[in-house]
């Protein structure tokens, strides 16, 4: 198996558990206040509608439209989107984010269907469908999107979509033995992972596109990959220093201190 | 229209979101790489440009947003 085809199954991996973790907190919030059969049946229907999905665009990418159009084009998105995750995974490690907190989430959930209408005594309900379906398939959009995104800029559609799979039958897996929102994944650590990585390759595929032939070839990833770890560091620290000076301005100004 | 509104909404915050320079910067960074890849400066220019450009979107969104 070639590296960039590791990669990304990896990065497909990480991405993909991360958002399958926050769709499981949903269905989990779902199912036990409400009724887990239209549960079910509306995480199945967005899996279908989710894979339909990546059949049809990543397939219609990969064949159709020109590698080099593909990199433009995909790998913008590669990188307009992982800079987005990592400037938030910056802010979040460096506290001017509130951080993810599945297990938050899952308690307002819980709140929010227990407000609702209650569940039929036989047939259907649509509110446990409606809401399990529309969070697995926003969630799973995300995961769609990278799939897509990584796999055609790569070339890897196989590699990225299996990298998603074995990340959805793993959270899923969990979640089903522990029955409970998966609070104990580092969820923040994760993002700031694939906040690299996809910056990292999005800014390759995109150079790609516009003409760019990087110095070192392939390398050249590695090199950037490490370069935003690094600067991703460095804006941590930046935030975390200006949060403190803030702090120590107001504590300052406040009279009787 | 109401469904037409929020399609496009909805595509909308998922690209652009709450910090629309972070999805103006990096199309403009692959703008000026690609002017660059053509006045026929050394290969290395316009990746290096790339690079810093886009850390540079990255650094100044972080900063707006923690000024906010």
């Amino acid at each position: 198996m070639s590296s960039i085809a590791l990669v990304t199954i990896v990065s497909s991996f990480l991405a993909s558990a991360v958002e399958f973790v926050e769709a499981v907190t949903i269905v989990l919030a779902v199912g036990v206040t409400r009724q887990w059969r239209s549960t079910l049946i509306g995480v199945a229907a967005a899996i279908v509608a989710l894979t339909l999905l990546v059949a049809i665009f990543g397939t219609a990418i990969v064949l159709f439209v020109p590698i080099d159009v593909v990199r433009l084009v995909v790998g913008g998105f590669l990188l307009i989107y992982g800079l987005q995750w990592l400037t938030k995974a910056v802010l979040r490690a460096g506290g001017a984010r509130a951080k993810h907190d599945e297990a938050a989430i899952y308690e307002r959930e819980i709140a929010e269907l227990r407000a609702e209408p209650p569940v039929p005594a036989a047939g259907m309900d649509w509110i446990s469908f409606t809401v399990a379906a529309k969070g697995v398939l926003l969630e799973g959009l995300e995961v769609a999107f990278i799939v897509v995104t990584f796999g055609a800029s790569a070339g890897m559609l196989g590699p990225a979509a299996a990298g998603a799979a074995v990340a959805g039958a793993l959270v899923l897996g969990v979640a089903f033995l522990v029955h409970r929102p998966l609070a104990a994944v580092p969820e923040n650590a994760l993002k700031f992972a694939v906040g690299v990585m996809l910056t990292g390759f999005g800014t390759f595929w995109a150079g790609e596109g516009v003409g760019i032939d990087w110095p070192a070839g392939d390398a050249t990833i590695l090199a950037l990959l490490a370069a935003y770890a690094v600067l991703a560091l460095v804006g941590i620290s930046f935030v975390q220093g200006r949060l403190a000076n803030r702090r120590l301005r107001v504590t300052g100004a406040s009279p009787g201190h | 229209m109401r469904y037409v509104r929020s399609f496009f909404g909805f595509w909308y915050d998922f690209l652009v979101g709450d910090r629309p320079e972070l999805f103006v910067g990096p199309i403009a960074a692959l703008f000026l790489a690609w002017l660059t890849t053509r006045a026929s400066l050394p290969a290395p220019m316009a990746g290096g440009l790339l690079f810093l450009l886009v850390a540079t979107v990255g650094g100044l969104s972080i900063a707006w947003a923690v000024r906010e």
